[in-house]
């Protein structure tokens, strides 16, 4: 156990003075800054604004119930959202303002400007513009309020009063709620789901392959330095993998340390100055220490693979060629994401999550996502701890003849054969 | 006493028996080399007493213990392919090698900066390894090797690639391990060094033994002496002696090598009433000659 100690001490301290690894510890923050505090940044300054709008009315019939309804929107200042201003115009003026108005919009002097013709009540034509027509917020804002007076107006033409009408075209809303495993009920949206569940799974794929690749680099870098029989004088094959892998490994959790460290940091900021970061980073404690476990699962299951195509490896070049097929696995389950979302509970999704080289991520990503039944997170744990076992020693075999081996790369019928030997 | 038994080992890799049925034993307080041309088995055999590689039959004893990985401390070893991590800080890597051989971290330290000293590195101590010459690297190298202070040295190679002010600098210390009664093992094919150092010698060509035993024995058995003999009036009749394996006549000059079991005094009880003799003079044949001999013997007989 010195052995392996001495040996996870000397990874330790290699890796973490690293510059790429001061880099990469310092770079995330700045990562998580921009992912937590953009999304609160941007809707701040859009609610900042009143939004300006003038509007030409012929039908004489939308603009004060349209001008009544929308005056309840207020932004946080407390101020109303919209600004309204009617123009009055004779029709032969029309063309003439319209232009006249539309360089006031290019000039930032107005926002929108919304044309009512005439004859809207037939042609349900009504002309909206503005600098920004993707505002999905405003333009169906819009087309809501004008359609449902529109309707209104038609209904009581038709005969039907005034108060049956407002209980007939009340609108729907509707109110999102997420059901977590304890009952609890919280408001959430489908935004914040993905959002935050994209951000874990991610961080899994991108630190299991970097450390792995990074163990399977390393093991060359000591194969092509010819260090390796004098590592071996003192330790055995084992010993060295172990320590390694359990090296590298304290180092990831050491960054992530760092990262959480300053996340809870920016969460608290955040929650602080803009509450709206805080609907983005929901941080659950058992959804993070899922996240740990299938982190450290995954992590050691991979690399003990990518160590095995180190030892094998004469070159990087070679060892990215050899190395292909581990990374395609993790890839997998990133391609199958928005898949996974839509239907986390699907039977193809319930099967991958209990396989065990695609299982910490989708299994993850369930955990986030569906709530599984216990018994299926625990039989994935499961399979998971004993494939990481079939897996390390499989790896170990290959590691003790590859690791002296140098020239040509072995063929598969040869690793077969060092396995069973 | 006994250090380290090999018995019957034996070592296939696909076609190649690579070790073929070697057996010796070391004893504590000699140095042995073991000598054989490039590819003989002699990596493959350290391999295999280092525990690196199991033979596929046979037995490896240390102390009269099974080889297994928890006597690897009592060990040193220098591999041939030696190597380095190059960002280490000497004193760091030193401290790793020791640690590695089960000393505690302290005393590992106080070890490494003795042994940086003793070899003119200590100035070095906190400098990266990739800042050494290749020669100091090896010098460093050599240090991790014996740092731990173990029982059995195995050295492959030590000479290569040092100057001749370090080669007389490490030949001091093996001697001075030989002093402290521990077994030295020398890897080599400068048969020179080897033999100017070695007690005992031990050759493998392809993968068998081919030679065990103590310097002087192994010389006067296998070592053809040859003698140069410098004489007056006629010595013809010398080339007929039927003591005489071979010789090389250059007028009043002769090189001669005798017959196995023959020695000097037969010659000249010979040759002494027959002619005049102005000077004599005796040769040994060298490790390198011995060594050559056996491995082309070894040749016909494939």
């Amino acid at each position: 156990m010195h052995k392996v100690f001495a040996i996870i001490k000397r990874e330790y301290k290699e890796a973490v003075y690293k510059k790429s690894f001061i880099i990469l510890t310092l770079l995330m923050p700045i990562l998580m800054i921009a992912f937590s505090v953009l999304p609160g940044l941007v809707i701040l300054i859009k609610t900042q604004k009143q939004t300006k709008i003038h509007v030409i009315d012929m039908s004489h019939e939308i603009y004060a119930p349209l001008q009544k309804k929308l005056s309840a929107d207020t932004l946080k200042s407390g101020q109303p959202r919209y600004l309204f201003t009617s123009l009055s115009v004779y029709p032969q003026q029309i063309d003439s303002v319209l232009s006249s108005e539309k360089k006031l919009i290019a000039a930032k002097k107005i926002d929108v400007l919304l044309y009512v013709p005439a004859d809207v009540d037939s042609t349900l034509q009504v002309q909206f513009f503005a600098r920004n027509v993707a505002d999905f917020d405003l333009t169906s804002r819009f087309k809501n309020e004008i359609s449902s007076i529109i309707s209104t107006k038609r209904l009581i033409a038709a005969g039907i009063r005034p108060d049956l009408v407002k209980k007939l075209t009340k609108h729907v809303k509707l109110n999102t709620f997420k059901i977590s495993k304890s009952g609890k009920e919280s408001k959430s949206g489908f935004l914040q789901e993905y959002f935050s569940t994209f951000i874990f799974i991610f961080f899994l794929y991108f630190t299991i392959i970097m450390y792995g690749a990074g163990i399977m680099r390393s093991i060359i870098q000591e194969k092509t330095s010819r260090i390796v029989e004098t590592i071996l004088s003192g330790t055995n094959a084992f010993q060295f993998m172990a320590g390694k892998i359990i090296g590298q490994g304290a180092v990831s959790l050491t960054q992530y340390f760092i990262w959480i460290i300053f996340g809870l940091g920016l969460l608290f900021a955040g929650s602080h100055y803009f509450p709206v970061s805080k609907q983005f980073m929901q941080l659950n404690p058992i959804i993070f220490l899922y996240f740990v476990v299938f982190f450290v699962l995954g992590y050691l299951l991979f690399s003990a693979m990518y160590a095995a195509v180190g030892s094998i490896s004469n070159s990087d070049q070679e060892a990215q060629n050899a190395s292909f097929p581990i990374t395609i696995s993790l890839i997998i389950p990133i391609i199958l994401f928005s898949f996974i979302v839509k239907d986390p509970n699907n039977t193809l999704v319930r099967i991958l999550s209990q396989i065990p080289i695609f299982s910490p991520i989708i299994m993850f990503a369930r955990v986030n996502l569906a709530n599984p039944p216990l018994w299926e997170i625990l039989l994935s744990i499961g399979i998971l701890i004993l494939a990481i076992i079939f897996i390390i020693w499989i790896a170990a075999k290959i590691f003790r003849v590859g690791i002296l081996m140098y020239g040509k790369r072995p063929t598969l019928p040869e690793l077969l054969k060092w396995i069973r030997y | 006493m006994e250090v380290l038994n090999v018995e019957h080992i034996n070592k296939r890799f696909d076609q190649i028996q690579a070790v073929n049925d070697v057996s010796f034993s070391i004893d504590t307080g000699t140095i042995y080399g073991l000598l054989g041309p490039n590819g003989a088995g002699k990596t493959t055999t350290i391999r295999m007493i280092m525990n690196i590689i199991a033979p596929d039959s046979g037995k490896i004893s240390i102390f009269d213990q099974r080889m297994n990985d928890s006597l690897k401390s009592k060990i040193g070893y220098l591999p041939e392919e030696r190597g380095v991590y190059p960002k280490m800080k000497l004193i760091d890597f030193l401290i790793f090698l020791g640690e590695i051989h089960d000393t505690p971290t302290s005393q590992a330290k106080t070890l490494a900066r003795q042994w940086l000293s003793r070899f003119d590195l200590i100035s070095m101590a906190e400098s990266k390894v990739q800042e050494l010459s290749k020669g100091n690297q090896q010098k460093l190298q050599l240090i991790g090797s014996f740092l731990h202070n173990p029982e059995l040295l195995i050295l492959d190679e030590p000479f290569s690639g040092l100057d001749p002010v370090n080669v007389d600098l490490v030949k001091e210390i093996i001697l001075e391990f030989k002093k402290q009664g521990k077994a030295i093992i020398l890897s080599t094919h400068m048969m020179d060094a080897a033999e100017k150092i070695c007690d005992h010698v031990i050759m493998i060509n392809k993968g068998k033994k081919v030679l065990d035993g103590p310097l002087d024995d192994v010389q006067q058995q296998y070592g053809h002496n040859s003698v140069l003999l410098e004489y007056g009036g006629d010595g013809s009749f010398i080339e007929q002696l039927p003591i005489i394996e071979e010789s090389n006549n250059f007028g009043n000059f002769l090189e001669i090598r005798l017959k196995d079991g023959v020695d000097l005094n037969d010659l000249l009880k010979a040759i002494l009433d027959k002619i005049r003799i102005f000077k004599v003079e005796t040769r040994r044949s060298t490790l390198h000659e011995i060594f050559i001999s056996l491995v082309k013997g070894g040749d016909s007989d494939a």
